[in-house]
Order: structure tokens, then sequence, then C-alpha cells
């Protein structure tokens, strides 16, 4: 019955007001503009596991990039409480206790804010579609819709920069290289943030689209649309 | 952690930056909370490799950068584009800052010489912590000082047909481990010369060092020992080397810049220093390595000073001071090397100045002491000088020898005089001199002089006589003023009246900040309305320094060097020592940068600033250094409670 009340509500009930001022925004979003016309947001979830189905976001951190450079004063970061306490294999790796969830804001009252927070924005992640799914399907479950910022995957971008650069053949993935975040920070010689802490994390990956940004944009890439031509490292969802 | 309070939610700063923040200078002084607050504020920017962030005169500087990681050049590129290095920055230093206070455009160019993430902090919240935070202003005044000067002399600069090196940094720089070239190499203090100098050329090396037979360095031999000392003076091939080394070997630690070394090898006039660590020779170094780097240099000109051979070429020499001191201050040299420099310089031209004049003249008739009073006697010369000099001779019991020591030193002291106003060293006004017969008196007289002084009951007397317990040895014998300082400190033991009646003098010359804490300036005369930063703001710290090292037997004459003994002996905290040194030297700087600018402009220098040419900055530099004068007025007050 409780299934089938909430499959009822996702279907019907009208979604959240942070969901439709999300639609309007994207309704129709400009990709021409100059990279420094855009706000990117860059964030990372902490979740309970890696189960789609099962599986919940325990904290969310993100730092807003405006004129292509990082804003401290614009950061978000908070735990969320999920509907199961009880602790996972994850605790250990995030450290983020059941005692501190149970204090923690339920989704639906977070996740608006979070949005709000985004407005604009395009998303920036690592291994973003993992962190896009659990977000919009917390979004579709409590808010009734999802949200539609486009997404920028810096594994992707990675990915397009070592194989741009010419030292491995076009296409061709060599499978030696480990795109892990840490890795990735450590071969572009990156000042390090302390890992499993969403906000260290988005920080972290801030960076590294930063350098990205930066480096691409020497090598003339100056607008978001020539950046999603160039690069088969765009995902528009 | 859940706060729903949206604005804190949003303003998170990550560990990392916090954490950063607190172990660079000098964001660590401040707490937590208003380091949390800086970091809210911060914007984090990545620029690669060659990314030009300022272009001198062009760039207005909206933040402040601190480098989190990468590094930076600075350099200034002249009318006709050539490029001199000015530094290098990397993690933890920061650039903008001067503009920023100065509210200038960038004074110098930047360019990122690999990829660099920094924390830009923004001007606004930059220009309010400065203002806020005492210890934060202090920073920055005080690095502030030191860069302030450079850019006092960018205009200069630029008709500067000087021309200017990378290698002129490397003076206040460069480690004395970073020039040594190769290991010592070592030679038996028995081994006959031949084989020394075979070495030598073998190695292409110009000295060894000697060991003894129990393998202690015992001296070392040089190319010049060998040409002087045994081809020169036809000794043979065989001689030990032991009969023509210098002993023992000068050294110097490795981690000593090479302003150190310089200033080492002019006091002790050689060329040659070994370099220590841990009390183990790792090499030798020579005034040619250092020169090297340098250039046109002090050096330079001190060789020039020795190898006079007529005391009228020493005249256009003396002019060539400021030229280098102006070299040093555009450097960033501190105020207190700076002296040291000038001190040192014109020490040798009064050394060739006089050694030349007994030349002439013929020895005296007793042994004497050439004495230096005031600020040359304190080693705090500045541009011009006034002389401030006396004579001290040896006691005798044979009339004849005296009026004949009288007839000598007459003549000499009004020679030394002309040749030295000639190289352009005013007279005294006070005319506290050796061509003043008053001043110029044998020893028992002068401990008379001095004992009068001490005892005297009359306290005028003793204010005039203040620069006198100043003095230092200048040339001849340095004996007789050795035992005229362990004379006075013994008589101040017991007799300290004289003290009380400084002190009170002192107390009298109120600090130069009104009770609202605006400047006091002078209301009449031709300096109406404008600050005397010596006799205002330094005289006070030179007299605390003076009186309390008199009371405490220290016989320092420097006042950073008294401070600083002060403190070593407990007589004062360490902490008031180097606020008051900082004082010090601060305003020594601004009083640098004044002169050098009136010598610029064709006009005397003088002591008198214009608070309503200073920056606010400035402004507050100065009162924080005229607060700590307020400090050691109360100290006077509680050492003197008769007052």
């Amino acid at each position: 019955m409780k299934v089938f009340r909430e499959l009822w509500g996702s279907l019907f009930r009208k979604p959240h007001p942070a969901i439709l001022r999300n639609r309007e925004i994207f309704q129709d979003f400009d990709q021409s503009l100059p990279l420094s016309h855009y706000d990117f947001v860059v964030f990372d979830t902490e979740l309970t596991g890696l189960n789609k189905r099962k599986d919940e976001i325990v904290s969310i951190g993100a730092v807003r990039i405006r004129n292509l450079h990082i804003e401290l004063s614009s950061s978000f970061y908070e735990l969320i409480r999920p509907v199961t306490l009880e602790s996972t294999d994850s605790t250990l790796i995030h450290r983020i206790t059941p005692d501190q969830l149970r204090n923690a804001r339920p989704p639906e009252e977070v996740l608006p804010d979070f949005i709000d927070f985004c407005g604009n924005a395009l998303l920036v992640g690592h291994f973003v579609g993992i962190d896009m799914t659990f977000l919009n399907r917390t979004c579709k479950k409590t808010l009734g819709g999802h949200i539609l910022n486009p997404s920028v995957d810096t594994m992707r971008l990675a990915r397009g920069y070592i194989e741009g650069r010419g030292v491995y053949s076009y296409g061709h993935t060599d499978q030696s290289i480990s795109y892990r975040l840490e890795d990735l920070s450590s071969r572009f010689d990156l000042p390090r943030f302390k890992p499993h802490n969403a906000l260290e994390d988005a920080m972290q990956t801030a960076y590294l689209f930063l350098f990205f940004l930066k480096k691409l944009k020497k090598g003339g890439i100056k607008t978001l649309k020539q950046l999603y031509q160039a690069g088969r490292i765009w995902r528009l969802m | 952690m859940s706060i729903n309070d949206k604005n804190s939610v949003h303003s998170v700063s990550p560990e990392v930056v916090l954490t950063f923040l607190k172990k660079t200078i000098p964001f660590n002084e401040l707490d937590d909370s208003t380091l949390r607050d800086i970091a809210r504020h911060i914007i984090i920017d990545f620029f690669p490799k060659g990314t030009v962030l300022f272009k001198q005169d062009e760039t207005e500087v909206e933040y402040l950068y601190i480098i989190q990681k990468g590094g930076m050049k600075i350099y200034l590129k002249d009318e006709e584009g050539g490029i001199t290095l000015k530094d290098f920055r990397g993690e933890g230093a920061y650039i903008g800052a001067l503009p920023i206070i100065q509210g200038t455009r960038a004074n110098l160019n930047v360019e990122t010489v690999e990829d660099t993430f920094c924390f830009l902090l923004p001007k606004k919240i930059f220009l309010d912590l400065v203002q806020s935070n005492s210890r934060i202003t202090q920073y920055f005044l005080k690095s502030f000082s030191e860069k302030f000067i450079r850019t006092a002399y960018r205009e200069l600069r630029h008709r500067n047909m000087v021309p200017r090196t990378e290698g002129t940094l490397f003076l206040f720089s460069a480690k004395v481990r970073d020039i040594v070239r190769r290991e010592p190499e070592f030679i038996g203090e028995d081994r006959p010369v031949q084989e020394a100098a075979r070495r030598m050329a073998d190695l292409h090396i110009g000295s060894l060092l000697v060991k003894s037979a129990d393998g202690q360095v015992a001296g070392i031999v040089t190319d010049k020992d060998l040409r002087t000392k045994i081809v020169a003076a036809g000794r043979g091939l065989d001689t030990p080397v032991r009969d023509i080394m210098a002993s023992p070997v000068h050294t110097i630690p490795d981690s000593a810049v090479c302003f150190d070394a310089l200033l080492t090898m002019m006091k002790q006039q050689i060329h040659h220093l070994a370099v220590e660590h841990d009390g183990e020779i790792r090499g030798i170094i020579t005034a040619h390595d250092i020169m090297v780097l340098q250039g046109s240099s002090p050096l330079y000109l001190f060789r020039e000073i020795v190898a006079q051979r007529r005391i009228e070429g020493l005249y256009p020499l003396s002019q060539k001071v400021p030229l280098v001191v102006r070299t040093l201050i555009e450097e960033g040299a501190k105020a207190n090397n700076i002296t040291r420099m000038i001190t040192i310089l014109n020490d040798h031209i009064l050394d060739r100045l006089l050694t030349l004049l007994i030349d002439e003249m013929g020895p005296p008739p007793l042994p004497f002491s050439w004495l230096l009073m005031g600020s040359e006697g304190r080693k705090e010369q500045t541009f011009r000088t006034d002389q401030d000099n006396a004579i001290v001779y040896e006691d005798s019991d044979d009339p004849e020898l005296n009026r004949e020591a009288e007839k000598y030193f007459e003549k000499f002291g009004q020679s030394a005089i002309d040749h030295l106003e000639n190289c352009g060293y005013p007279r005294c006004p006070g005319d506290i001199m050796a061509s003043n017969p008053k001043w110029r008196q044998p020893f028992s007289q002068w401990q008379g002089y001095f004992d009068h002084w001490i005892d005297s009951p009359e306290p005028k007397e003793v204010l005039h006589a203040s620069i006198f317990f100043d003095f230092r040895h200048g040339f001849g014998d340095s004996s007789m003023p050795d035992k005229l300082r362990e004379h006075i400190i013994r008589r101040s033991e017991r007799q300290q009246i004289y003290l009380l009646h400084m002190a009170r003098d002192y107390l009298g010359q109120r600090v130069p900040l009104s009770f609202f804490r605006n400047f006091i300036v002078e209301k009449n005369g031709e300096h109406k309305n404008k600050l005397d930063i010596k006799h205002k703001g330094l005289t006070p710290i030179i007299n605390f320094a003076r009186i309390l090292s008199l009371k405490n037997g220290i016989k320092e004459t420097n006042t950073i060097s008294r401070l600083h003994a002060l403190a070593d002996h407990g007589h004062i905290t360490g902490e008031l020592c180097s606020t008051a040194c900082d004082a010090y030297e601060l305003q020594m700087q601004m009083r640098f940068v004044h002169q050098l600018k009136q010598l610029e402009n064709g006009v005397q220098p003088d002591n008198y600033i214009d608070p309503g040419q200073l920056s606010d900055l400035e402004k507050q530099m100065l009162k924080d250094a005229f607060a700590v004068i307020e400090r050691l007025h109360a100290i006077l007050k509680s050492m003197f409670p008769a007052i």
C-alpha cells in the first residue's frame, strides 16, 4: 500500500516549486556563450552504497565556479537523513555516524536548497553519472521531478585531455591509466584534499576541473559549445 | 553537522584551506573565527605555467594572491625592453599586497613559472583585515616598509644608468653554501711550500687548508702567501707550509647570506673564508666568488678605497657611498644592514685617510686613538653624517714629549678634519671634533672628563655629554678606548645620578602623538607642520638603549646591539626588544627614503617628514612605532622613580 501511494504521488503530485523553477531556467539553455559566462557547481555525494535501487545519499558537498574560479563564499555542505539509518560498509569510508544522520534533515528539505543553490549552473562531478543518478532518483521520489542542469564529467575531461595530447592513439583508452580522482590529482600534481568527505572531494574535483578548463582554454576552446563539440566529454541529461 | 541557517550552509570552508592559512605567515596569527571568516571570502584560481598575472603599471590589482601550489617570477621591464628578474615566489608567498595597500597599479610584472593554484583574497577584505588586526598590520607594514622603498625608487630606476642584473639579488638571498664550488683541499703543516704550490696548480685552486699533525685545521695558505712570503721574500721552496700560513682560519656558517660573508671579509681585511657546517669545514669561498655574483658592488668601492695612495684620491670616493647605498636599498636591504655597510665604508675611508696622513707627517710621538662619537660611534650613519670625533693619546711623564704630542696632534687633527670635510663629511656644528683642543687630550684628561660628567650635579652638562658616551675606537691604538669604556662601566656601578639626569630630560620630551593620537609636528619656523623623525622618533629609542646600557654595564654602542644585549642579559623582555628594534628600523628606513629622495633632487638631506605626504598606512606604521616610545618612557619612569 505504501509503495502504491509513493508511486501515485510521484506520478500525479505537482512537482516541488524548486523543480518547477529549475525547469523554467533550463527551458531554453544557450550553449554558445563564452565559458566564463557560465556558472559551474562542482559537487560530490556520499552514499550508503552503490546499489541504485536501495542505497541513499547521506551528504552533498558542492562549490561554485564563477568567472572561471572557485568561490569559497559559495559552497554547500549538508548531511541528509536516509530512510535506513543503520551503518553500512560505506560508513567506514565516509565516517558519518548513524547518530549524525539521525539529526540531519530529510532529502525533501535539503534538496530544494541544493537545487536553488545550483540555480542555472552546470553540474560538474567526477564519474558524475553515479551522482546524477542518485540525485535525480531522490528528486523524483521526494520532489516529484528531475533536475535539468546539464552535467560535465571530469573523468571524461581527463580522458579527452590525456588522449588529446597525442600521447595515446585517438579513441583508444590506455588501461594502465587510472582515472580515480586521487590518482588524477597526483598525476597533474594538484594540491590535495582529504578524500571521502563530500565537500573536500567536491573541492578536489573543482581543482581538477579548473585545471582542465584553463589548459583547454589556452588551447583555443573558448565557448561551451566548442567544448561540447570538441570532446566526447559532455553528457547532457 | 547539520546547519539550517542558509547563510552558514553556503559558506563552509574546507579544512584544507583553513589548514593552509594556519601555516601561512601572517595569517597564522589570526584566531580561528577570523580565519574562517577570511576563508569564506577566498576565491581559488588556477594559472597555467606562463600566465602573466600582473603587468607593470597596467594591471589594477583586485586581489591578494596567496600561492597554494606552484611558483611565480617577478620582474621589471625597462624602456628598452630589458628584463630584470627581481624575485621568485613559491608556496605560501603572496603577491599584490603593496599595490593594494598603496592603491596603485601593479608595480612589477608577475608571471607563473609553474602550473599555479592561488587563493585570492578580495582587495576590500584584505584592506579591512590590515586595518582591523594589529598583528597583520604590523606584518604587512614591515614588509611594506622594505618594499615601499623599492617603489619609491622606481622613478629613479628609469633614469638609472647602472645596469641592473639578476646577480644583484644574490647578495641578500644566496646562502654561502650555494656558492661553495668544491670540497676543501688539505695539506700537512710540515709539507714544503713547493708541494703546496704544485697541488694548487694541479687542482686549479687558490688556497689550501693546512692540517696540523693531530688532524686539526691549523690555518690556510693562499697563492698570495706564496707570492709575498716565499717568492718576493726569497725564501726556500722547502720552507714548511706552517711558516707562511695564516692562522687561525676565519669561518662562516654555511647558512649565512653572502652579504654577511662580504662584511666579514671587509672587516677582517681577508679574502678567503672557510664555510662551516656543524663544526666541519665544507669549502672555501673568496671575495672573488661573491663579486662574480654581485657585479658592480660595495666591494669594488671598498677596493678602490684601500688602493688609494693619495688623500685627495679619497675625496671623490666617499661621494660614491650614497650610490652604493641606493643599490642596497633598491635590493631591499634592511635599515640596519644599510647603516652597517655605510659604517664599514666610512671606517675604511677614515682608516685610509689617517694612514696616508701619518705617512705624510711621520709617526705620532705618542700612541693615540681616533674616537668616533654620536651616530658614528653607534654605527648608525646615514648620508652625510656630521663629523663627531676626538683624539685620545697616551699620558707621558716627559713634558717635552707632551709638548711635541700636543703640536703633532693639533696639526694632525686640523688636517684630518679638513680632508674629511673635502670628502663630504660636514663639520660638527657643536665643534665636537679633533680640531678642537678640548677634544684632543691625553687619556687621563678624558678619564677626568667622564668622571666629571658622571659625578656632575649639573644636569645640562650631562646632556651635552650624552653623545660622548657613545664613543668607539675609529683608528690607531684601540687599547685606550677599551680602558676608557671599562672605567666608565666601573664608575657607573657606584654613581648613577647622571643617568637620572639623562632619564629626566628624555622624559621631558613628549612622544610625538597627541592625546588624540594625531601627530605632533613642528609648530613654527621653516619646518612648520613637519615631523622631525630623528629627534622625535629615533632619539628616544637611542636614549633608552644608552641609559639602560650604561646602567647595566653593557659595552655596545649600536642601538640595535644594545637592545639585544639588554634582552640577552634579561634587563628587558625579548618582546620589548624586538618591538623596539622594529620601531627603530622602520623609522630609520623612512628616514633613508626621505633623505635619498632629497639627495636625488639636489636638496641637502634633513630629518623633516611631512605627515601630509604619508599614506594612511605609513601614518599607522609611524603611530605604532611611537606607541613603543610610550612604553619605553614608562619603563624609564619606573626605573627612576624619583622623577
